[in-house]
C-alpha cells in the first residue's frame, strides 16, 4: 500500500528534509513513525498526501507511482487516504456532522448514503449523540475523535495520523491508539507519527525512526523484508 | 449494476449543485448590504452602454430619414429641347435605383430662382435665361457609394451638362451614427471589462474568506471543480441580478427621455429595447459574472496549498 523505495526529498531552499528512505507498510498493517521534532516525520506525511513532490528515489501508493501522478489526479489520490491531524482541522462553521460529511460530498455521494456513512463512522467513535453539535463544543478528546470519524467515513486504504494524540491526556491517548489498531482488522493500512515514546512502547507495534530524515531504525524490517 | 451506480452519481452530483446553488445565494442574502452595492454598481456598469444603444437606435431613425433627402441633380445642356428632357426624365424612372424624377424647365428654374432670391431686377437685366434646364432624382438606394456611382453614370448621358450630388447630409448622418455606434461599442466593452473586475474582486474575497475551508477540502481530495463551484454560483447571481437591476434602470431612464427624444427624431415611435435585447443583458451579465467568476475563482483558489 505504502512502498519507499530509496526517497529523498530537497526543498528549493536547498534544505535536505529526508534522505534515502526505505520502507514497506501493507494491508491490515500498522507502523508508528517517530523521531525528534524537525527529524522529516510531518514531510514523509506530506509525499504521500502528494501536498510535496519528491526529489529522488521511488514513492508507490496504492499501487501507484507518484512520479506519475498528474496535478488533476491529486484530488482522487486522497479520497482514498484518510487523514487525522494534530489540530484535527475540523470547520467551525457547521456541524459535527457536516464536518463528517466533506470527504463524502467531495466523492459525489448522495445524501441518503451520506447519512448513513457519517452516523456509522461517529457510532464507531462513539459521539453519534454529538451529530448535530457545534464541534467547538466538544472537548479536545471529542473534537480529534470527530477528526479520526471524518478521516475513517470514506472506507479509505491508507490512513495517516500525524501527531493525533499531541494535546491529550494518557488516558485519552491510549483510547485513540485502540480506535486505530480496530481499523487494522478491516484491511486498512494505517501511519501514525507521533514521538509520544512511552505510548508507542507500550503498544508493542512496528516503529519507524527518523532522525534528521534519515530512516535510523524499523522494528519491523526483518518481519517484513 | 455499473449503470446504477454512475447514475447514482450524476443523481448526487446534481443534488451537490442545488446545494451550491443554494447555499451560494443564502451567502448572498446573508450579508445584503455589500451584496447591494456591488450588484449596483455592476447595475451601472451594464446601464451605460445599453442606454447609449437604445439611444443611437432612436438616433438611426433620424439618420434614416437624412438618407432619404439624398437628391441628383442633373443640369441638361442647353440645347436640349422640352420633349427630349422629358423623354430623358421618363427613361430614368425606368429603371430601378430611381424612385423620382422631376423635370424642371429653364422658366419654372428661374421664377423659382427670382422668388427665392429676391433678385428680380437683377435677373430682368439677363437677355435670356441664365439658368439651366434640370431633372432632380431621388435615388433608391440611401448608400452613399451605390448613390455616388450613379450619380456618375448619369453624368455620361449626352443631354446632361453636369450632375450635382447633394449627398453632404448623408455623409453627416454615416458619421454620427459610426461615432455614435463606436462610442457604445467601445465603452461596452470598458464597462463590461469592469463588471468582470469587480466580480473577480468579491470572488478574490470569498476565497480569502473561506481559506481554511478550502485547505480541508483540498486536503480530504476535494477537486478544483468543486471547490470553485459554489463561488461560480455567486458570480453567476451577481452578474444576472445586476443585469435585472440594469434592466430595470434602463426601463425607467427610457420612459423619461421617451418623449423628447421622439420628438427629435421626429416620430412617434419611439424605437424600445425588443425582449431579446432585454433577455441578452440579464443573459449578458450572469455570463460575464460566471466567467469573471471563473477565471478569479481558478486564480486564487490555486494559490491555497493544502
Amino acid at each position: 500500500m505504502i512502498a519507499f523505495d530509496r526517497v529523498s526529498k530537497r526543498y528549493a531552499t536547498g534544505q535536505t528534509a529526508l534522505t534515502n528512505i526505505s520502507f514497506e507498510l501493507q494491508k491490515g498493517e500498522l507502523a508508528f513513525l517517530t523521531g525528534h521534532s524537525g527529524a522529516g516525520k510531518s514531510t514523509l506525511l506530506k509525499l504521500i498526501l502528494a501536498m510535496e513532490p519528491i526529489s529522488g528515489g521511488r514513492l508507490q501508493i496504492n499501487g501507484r507511482d507518484m512520479k506519475s501522478l498528474k496535478a488533476r489526479q491529486i484530488p482522487e489520490h486522497r479520497q482514498h487516504i484518510g487523514t487525522v491531524f494534530q489540530d484535527h482541522q475540523l470547520l467551525m462553521d457547521r456541524s459535527v456532522a457536516d464536518n463528517i460529511a466533506l470527504p463524502l460530498r467531495v466523492s459525489a455521494y448522495g445524501e441518503q448514503e451520506i447519512r448513513r456513512r457519517v452516523r456509522a463512522a461517529l457510532d464507531k467513535v462513539g459521539l453519534l449523540s454529538k451529530e448535530k453539535l457545534n464541534p467547538a463544543r466538544l472537548s479536545g478528546g471529542e473534537q480529534q475523535r470527530v477528526g479520526i470519524a471524518r478521516a475513517i467515513v470514506n472506507r479509505p486504504r491508507i490512513i495517516l495520523a500525524d501527531e493525533p494524540t499531541g494535546n491529550l491526556d494518557p488516558a485519552l491517548s491510549a483510547e485513540i491508539m485502540e480506535l486505530f489498531r480496530q481499523f487494522r482488522q478491516i484491511g486498512v493500512c494505517l501511519l501514525i507519527a507521533s514521538h509520544d515514546a512511552s505510548l508507542i512502547g507500550s503498544l508493542g507495534e512496528r516503529v519507524l525512526t527518523l532522525d534528521h530524515g534519515r530512516l535510523v531504525n524499523d522494528s519491523g524490517a526483518s518481519s517484513h523484508g | 449494476m455499473a449503470k446504477q451506480a454512475r447514475n447514482a452519481k450524476y443523481t448526487s452530483l446534481l443534488t451537490n449543485h442545488r446545494e451550491d446553488a443554494r447555499s451560494s445565494w443564502k451567502r448572498l442574502v446573508a450579508a445584503p448590504v455589500s451584496s447591494l452595492m456591488t450588484v449596483t454598481v455592476i447595475a451601472i456598469a451594464l446601464l451605460l452602454p445599453s442606454f447609449l444603444m437604445v439611444l443611437n437606435a432612436n438616433l438611426e431613425a433620424v439618420v434614416d430619414s437624412f438618407r432619404q433627402s439624398a437628391r441628383i441633380t442633373l443640369y441638361l445642356e442647353s440645347g436640349v429641347s422640352v420633349e427630349s428632357a422629358a423623354e430623358v426624365s421618363n427613361n430614368l424612372l425606368q429603371r430601378d435605383d430611381i424612385v423620382q424624377a422631376e423635370y424642371i424647365s429653364q422658366q419654372q428654374a428661374l421664377a423659382d430662382f427670382s422668388r427665392r432670391s429676391g433678385l428680380d431686377s437683377l435677373l430682368g437685366q439677363f437677355s435670356e435665361n441664365p439658368l439651366p434646364a434640370a431633372i432632380v432624382l431621388t435615388p433608391a438606394s440611401t448608400n452613399l457609394a451605390l448613390v455616388s456611382s450613379l450619380a456618375e453614370e448619369l453624368s455620361a448621358l449626352p443631354e446632361v451638362d453636369q450632375v450635382q450630388l447633394d449627398a453632404d447630409w448623408i455623409r453627416r448622418a454615416d458619421a454620427l451614427a459610426t461615432a455614435l455606434t463606436i462610442l457604445a461599442r467601445g465603452l461596452g466593452a470598458i464597462f463590461l471589462l469592469g463588471v468582470c473586475f469587480i466580480i473577480g474582486n468579491t470572488i478574490k474575497l470569498g476565497v480569502e474568506h473561506r481559506r481554511d475551508e478550502i485547505r480541508v477540502i483540498k486536503l480530504v481530495g476535494g477537486s478544483h471543480s468543486f471547490i470553485a463551484r459554489p463561488f461560480l454560483y455567486t458570480g453567476f447571481y451577481l452578474g444576472g441580478l445586476g443585469g435585472i437591476t440594469a434592466l430595470l434602470l434602463l426601463l425607467a431612464l427610457l420612459a423619461a427621455v421617451q418623449g423628447p427624444v421622439a420628438a427629435f427624431a421626429g416620430s412617434d415611435n419611439f424605437q424600445r429595447p425588443g425582449l431579446a435585447a432585454l433577455l441578452l443583458l440579464i443573459l449578458g451579465g450572469a455570463l460575464a459574472g460566471w466567467l469573471s467568476a471563473l477565471l478569479a475563482s481558478w486564480h486564487h483558489i490555486r494559490q491555497i496549498d493544502p
